[in-house]
C-alpha cells in the first residue's frame, strides 16, 4: 500500500459496518418520511380528509413526530460514525496528516453515503407506500375509490428531508474534522455522557406535567373559544402540550438515572444501572422519541378498533333493520315498490311503518366571527331562525317507534341518543320554531328528551301543533320517515343493495348535499354573505360507494345489513392511511430501539470483558445485557401506552362528558391492539437481545 | 536538537484558571535518550503535548532542529509531526484495520512518501524489533509489547528529529515493558534515534542517559546517568523521588 487513498479505502472496507449502519439510518429515515408524504399528500387519501379537519390535523401531527424521530436517529447514527471515525481521524492527525487532506476524504465519503442512501431512499418510498397500499387492498379491502394516486409535490418534501439529512452530515463532517485539539478527537471514543445528579421529585414531577400538558393541551383551545369568544391560533395552542413534553423528559430521565421503588436490592442491578447513566443522555434522548412515537403510532391504530367497534355496536343496537328518508318532491320508493323488491330478492318484510317529517326552522345561538388582530373573534348573536330541523308528529312517533308518548300543545321533544347524549352536535334546546313559508311562529318547550338512535336529531311536537306549523309548506320541506324490518336481515344484503341504488337514483341533483347543508342557513348566508359554502360541496351520485358519499350524504339510507357488509369499505381509505401511520411508526421505534441496544453493547464492549476477567459468570453478564435492553424496551413503551390510552380515554370522555357504551367497548379493542402489538415488540425484543449477546460473545 | 525555554501553559476550567507549566526549560542534544518523571499533575503529559505540538502554548519557546514551533501554521505544523517527530503513545493507537507491516509505513503514506528504500526501512525495522513474523498480522492478532513494538517501528519509519513517547510502558506487563526499552535503547544505539520519554516507571527510566524530574510545573531536578551501572541509577532516580515525597 503506498497511497493515503489506498488506506483510506481500506479502513472503509474494514469499517463497512459502520458505513452501513449509517447509510442505513439515513436511508431508513428518508424512505420512511417519503413514503409517509406520499400517502399523506395523496389525492386519494386528501380526498376522504376534509379540510381543517381532526382526522387531517392528527396525520400532520403524526407527520411532525415521525420527521422529529427520523431527524434525530439519523443524527444519532451520524454522531456514532463519527466516534467511530474520530479514532482513525485521531492517528492520523496525530501522525501529521493536513486537516485539509482529511477533510476532502471526509466529505467525499459523506456525500457518498448521503447521496446514494438518501436518493434510494426517497426512490423506494413511492414504491413502499404503494406496495402497502396493495397488500392492503389485496387482502383486506378494496373499492372503486381505492387506487393510490401521487402528488409529485410530496417529492418536495421528500427532496426537503434528504436536504436536510445531507446537509447535517456534511456539517457534523466539517464541524468534526474542525476540532482543533487533536487529543479531544483521540480521546472522543473514550468518553461517556453522564447525567448528574436528579432529583427524585423528578418521577412525580413529570407524571404530573403530562397530565397538566395533556389536560391544558386539550381544554385551552375549549376554554378560549367558548370563555374568551376567542379562536386562537393552533400554533399557539400547541405550546401548551409542551408540558407534557418536558414531563416525559423529566419521568424518563428519573427512570434511567434513579429507577423506581425502594433501593433494597441496590447491587442487584448496579452494572446495568451504572452503565445506563453514562450513556444517559443519548439514551433518555432516544427514549424520548421513541416514547413520543409509540404514541403517534398508538394513536393512529386506535383510529380502527374505536371507529369498527363503535359502528359495529351501533349497527347491532339499532332498533331497525332498514331507515331512510326522503323529501317528498323527490321519486324515492314507497311501500308497494319495496315489497315488490322484497319479493324479487325473496325477502320477506315483517314489518313497515313510515311516518311524516316536517322541516322548521328554529331559534339558536350563531357564533358571529370577526377578524382582528389577536386573530378571530366571535360574539353571540341570538337568531330567531338559525337553522332548520326536521319535526316528526306525536303520532307519527309512535307509529315509528311503537312507544307512547303525550305531548302537550307548545312543548316538543328533542330525539337524543340512545344514550341520551347529543353527541356534541345536538343541543335539543330549541325555543321557537317557524314555518319559513307563511311566517308562523310557535313558541315551545323543548324540555322533553328522547333516546332513539336512528331518529336521533329531531324532534316530536304534539300532532296538533304539527298540523297547523305544516300548513303551506311545499314538499321540499316536507320528508318522509320510512322504517321496516325482514324476517333475514342478514341474508338480504342483495335487496339493501337493490334498494340503496334505486333510492340514489331517484334522488335529484338538488339533494346532492352534505349533511351540514341546510336551507335555513344557506338563505340567510346568501342574504348577508351572497354565497353559501356547503352550495359548492355537492356529491356525485355515481361515486355512492365512496367513503365520502356513504359517510356525508345527508339522506344515506340506514340500512344494517349494508352498513355492517360495507363497512370496512366504506371507511377503507381512513383505515389505511392510519394503519399505515401506525406501520410507519413503530418500524422506526423497533430501529431506534435496536440501533441504542446494539451502541450499548459496542460502547460497552471492554466493560463486559473486564467483568469476564473479574471472574462475573455468563448468567450475571447476560442478567446485566438484558436489564439493559429490557429497559430500552420497556420503558418507553409502557410510558407511549400508558400516556396515550389515558389521553385518548380523556378525549372520549371530554366529548360528551361520559363514556358510552361503545366506547367503553372500543377502548377495550384497543386493549387487545396493545396486546397484540406488545407481542411484536417482545419479538423485536428478543431478538435485538440475541444480537447484542452475539456481539459480546455471552 | 530541541531547546524548551521558559515554557508556561495554564488551562481554564470553568472560572478557576490552572497553571501547569510554570516556566520549563530544557535541552536535548542528538542521540540523547531523555525521560520525564514526577508525580500526576507535574505537568509531563501537558509538556509533551506541548512540544507534540498538539495544543499551543502561553509563553516560552519550543525550537526544534533550529526552527521555532510557535512561529508555524497549522499545515506547518502537521509536515512538523509528520516527517521530524514520531510519536509512541501509551494505548499504541494502531490502527485496527492495517497491517503492522501498513501501521509502520503508515507516516509515510500519510507524507505521500513511500518508496522502495521506504518499505527496505519498514522490513529492516521489523527485523530490529523482532517483529517481522508478525508483519502481515492485524493489531488485534498480537500482544500489547509487539503493538508497542510496531509503534516504535512507525514512530522511526521517517527518520526524525525526536521520537516522543508518552506512558509507552504504561500498558505493558514486565517482559513487554523490557523489550519495549530495549527498542528504543535499539534505535538510539543503531539509528542514532533521539527520544524523550514521558513515564511513572523508575525502570523504564533507568535506561535513559538523563531524567529530568517535574514538580508542579517546574523542573525539580535534573539527574545524569553518566558511567553508572543501569541499577545505581534506578536506586538514584528512587532516592529522589523519596525525597520530593518528603518535601
Amino acid at each position: 500500500m503506498k497511497s493515503f487513498k489506498e488506506v483510506y479505502s481500506l479502513l472503509r472496507r474494514k469499517g463497512r459496518k459502520q458505513y452501513g449502519l449509517l447509510w442505513g439510518c439515513c436511508f431508513f429515515s428518508v424512505l420512511l418520511i417519503t413514503a409517509y408524504v406520499c400517502m399523506m399528500r395523496s389525492p386519494t387519501i386528501l380526498d376522504v380528509l376534509p379540510e381543517g379537519g381532526d382526522s387531517r390535523k392528527q396525520v400532520m401531527m403524526i407527520f411532525v413526530l415521525a420527521v422529529v424521530g427520523c431527524a434525530v436517529f439519523t443524527l444519532y447514527a451520524a454522531g456514532l460514525f463519527f466516534r467511530y471515525k474520530s479514532r482513525e481521524m485521531g492517528i492520523f492527525l496525530a501522525l501529521g496528516a493536513k486537516r485539509s487532506q482529511l477533510k476532502n476524504r471526509l466529505m467525499g465519503e459523506l456525500v457518498a453515503v448521503s447521496l446514494s442512501a438518501c436518493a434510494t431512499g426517497a426512490l423506494l418510498g413511492a414504491p413502499l407506500a404503494l406496495g402497502l397500499w396493495q397488500i392492503f387492498r389485496l387482502c383486506v379491502v378494496d373499492t372503486a375509490e381505492m387506487p393510490l394516486r401521487f402528488d409529485p409535490a410530496a417529492y418536495g418534501f421528500a427532496l426537503a428531508f434528504s436536504v436536510f439529512v445531507i446537509a447535517a452530515l456534511l456539517l457534523m463532517g466539517r464541524r468534526f474534522v474542525g476540532k482543533t485539539n487533536i487529543l479531544d478527537i483521540v480521546q472522543a471514543s473514550r468518553k461517556s455522557e453522564p447525567i448528574h445528579a436528579v432529583p427524585r421529585w423528578y418521577g412525580w414531577g413529570g407524571i404530573l406535567l403530562v397530565v397538566l400538558g395533556a389536560v391544558l393541551g386539550y381544554s385551552v383551545p375549549s376554554f378560549c373559544i367558548l370563555t374568551l369568544h376567542w379562536y386562537p391560533p393552533e400554533g399557539l395552542t400547541a405550546i401548551f402540550y409542551l408540558p407534557v413534553l418536558v414531563g416525559l423528559y423529566m419521568l424518563l430521565l428519573h427512570t434511567v438515572v434513579n429507577g423506581w421503588g425502594r433501593k433494597r436490592h441496590h447491587y442487584k442491578n448496579i452494572i446495568a444501572t451504572s452503565m445506563m447513566k453514562f450513556q444517559g443522555r443519548q439514551t433518555v434522548n432516544n427514549m424520548l422519541v421513541m416514547t413520543l412515537l409509540i404514541a403517534g403510532a398508538y394513536f393512529a391504530s386506535f383510529y380502527t378498533p374505536m371507529l369498527g367497534v363503535g359502528a359495529i355496536m351501533s349497527y347491532d343496537a339499532r332498533p331497525v333493520d332498514y331507515a331512510y328518508f326522503y323529501r317528498n318532491d323527490q321519486n324515492a320508493p314507497g311501500e308497494e315498490e319495496i315489497r315488490q323488491l322484497a319479493e324479487t330478492y325473496e325477502v320477506n318484510i315483517t314489518s313497515y311503518m313510515e311516518a311524516p317529517m316536517i322541516r322548521l326552522a328554529v331559534d339558536g345561538i350563531e357564533h358571529m366571527e370577526t377578524e382582528g388582530k389577536l386573530g378571530t373573534t366571535w360574539q353571540a348573536v341570538y337568531r330567531e331562525q338559525l337553522q332548520s330541523d326536521l319535526f316528526l308528529s306525536e303520532s307519527g312517533y309512535r307509529t315509528l317507534t311503537g312507544e307512547e308518548i303525550d305531548l302537550e300543545p307548545g312543548q316538543i321533544a328533542a330525539i337524543m341518543d340512545a344514550e341520551g347524549g347529543g353527541q356534541g352536535v345536538f343541543g335539543g334546546d330549541a325555543g321557537l320554531v317557524t314555518n319559513t313559508f307563511t311566517g308562523e311562529k310557535r313558541r315551545v318547550n323543548s324540555d322533553t328528551k328522547l333516546g332513539h338512535d336512528v331518529l336521533f336529531g329531531r324532534y316530536v311536537c304534539d300532532d296538533e301543533d304539527f298540523a297547523s306549523l305544516s300548513a303551506g309548506l311545499p314538499d321540499a320541506w316536507r320528508e318522509t320517515m320510512v322504517f321496516f324490518n325482514v324476517e333475514d336481515c342478514a341474508g338480504s344484503y342483495d335487496f339493501a343493495k337493490a334498494l340503496f341504488n334505486r333510492i340514489v337514483d331517484g334522488s335529484g341533483p338538488e339533494v346532492a348535499v352534505l349533511d351540514a347543508w341546510d336551507p335555513v342557513t344557506r338563505e340567510r348566508e346568501i342574504a348577508e354573505k351572497g354565497s353559501y359554502w356547503y352550495d359548492g360541496q355537492t356529491l356525485r351520485y355515481d361515486q355512492r360507494n365512496s367513503s365520502e358519499f356513504r359517510l356525508y350524504w345527508q339522506y344515506m339510507p340506514q340500512f344494517r345489513v349494508l352498513d355492517k357488509a360495507d363497512f370496512v369499505k366504506t371507511t377503507a381509505v381512513f383505515i389505511m392511511l392510519f394503519v399505515f401511520i401506525a406501520i410507519v411508526c413503530f418500524a422506526a421505534v423497533f430501529v431506534i430501539a435496536y440501533t441504542r441496544c446494539m451502541t450499548i453493547a459496542l460502547n460497552n464492549r471492554q466493560v463486559y470483558d473486564d467483568l469476564d476477567k473479574l471472574g462475573a459468570s455468563q448468567a450475571y453478564l447476560y442478567a446485566s445485557v438484558k436489564n439493559q435492553i429490557c429497559r430500552v424496551f420497556t420503558v418507553p413503551a409502557i410510558t407511549g401506552t400508558g400516556v396515550i390510552y389515558a389521553f385518548y380515554a380523556m378525549i372520549m370522555y371530554a366529548n360528551d362528558g361520559r363514556l358510552s357504551l361503545s366506547e367503553l367497548a372500543g377502548m377495550g379493542a384497543c386493549l387487545l391492539l396493545i396486546l397484540a402489538i406488545s407481542l411484536l415488540m417482545y419479538a423485536v425484543y428478543r431478538l435485538t437481545l440475541k444480537q447484542v449477546c452475539r456481539a459480546l460473545n455471552i | 536538537m530541541l531547546k524548551v525555554n521558559d515554557l508556561h501553559k495554564t488551562y481554564q476550567v470553568g472560572k478557576t484558571t490552572y497553571e501547569v507549566l510554570k516556566g520549563v526549560s530544557l535541552e536535548i542534544e542528538k542521540g540523547q535518550f531523555v525521560a520525564v518523571m514526577g508525580p500526576s499533575g507535574s505537568g509531563k503529559t501537558t509538556l509533551l503535548n506541548c512540544i507534540s505540538c498538539y495544543i499551543p502554548t502561553d509563553a516560552g519557546s519550543i525550537c526544534l532542529g533550529g526552527r521555532e514551533l510557535a512561529a508555524l501554521n497549522e499545515e506547518e505544523l502537521a509536515a512538523v509531526r509528520n516527517r521530524e517527530l514520531g510519536f509512541v503513545f501509551q494505548d499504541f493507537l494502531l490502527l485496527d484495520g492495517l497491517t503492522v507491516r501498513d501501521n509502520i509505513l503508515l507516516p509515510a503514506i500519510i507524507g505521500g512518501s513511500v518508496s522502495r528504500e521506504t518499505e527496505q526501512r519498514a522490513e529492516q525495522l521489523c527485523q530490529v524489533f523482532g517483529i517481522e513474523h508478525i508483519r502481515e498480522k492485524f493489531p488485534a492478532e498480537i500482544s500489547g509489547g509487539e503493538k508497542q513494538r510496531t509503534a516504535v517501528a512507525r514512530a522511526l519509519i521517517n527518520q526524525p528529529l525526536l521520537i516522543l513517547a508518552d506512558e509507552p510502558t504504561g500498558n505493558l506487563d514486565s517482559k513487554s515493558s523490557r523489550a519495549v526499552i530495549d527498542s528504543f535503547c535499539q534505535a538510539r544505539e543503531q539509528m542514532e534515534a533521539t527520544i524523550f520519554m514521558v513515564t511513572h516507571d523508575s525502570f523504564a527510566a533507568s535506561f535513559c542517559d538523563r531524567v529530568i524530574i517535574l514538580r508542579d510545573g517546574q523542573v525539580w531536578r535534573t539527574l545524569e546517568r553518566g558511567d553508572r551501572e543501569r541499577l545505581a541509577f534506578q536506586d538514584l532516580l528512587l532516592d529522589s523521588v523519596r525525597e520530593m515525597g518528603r518535601e
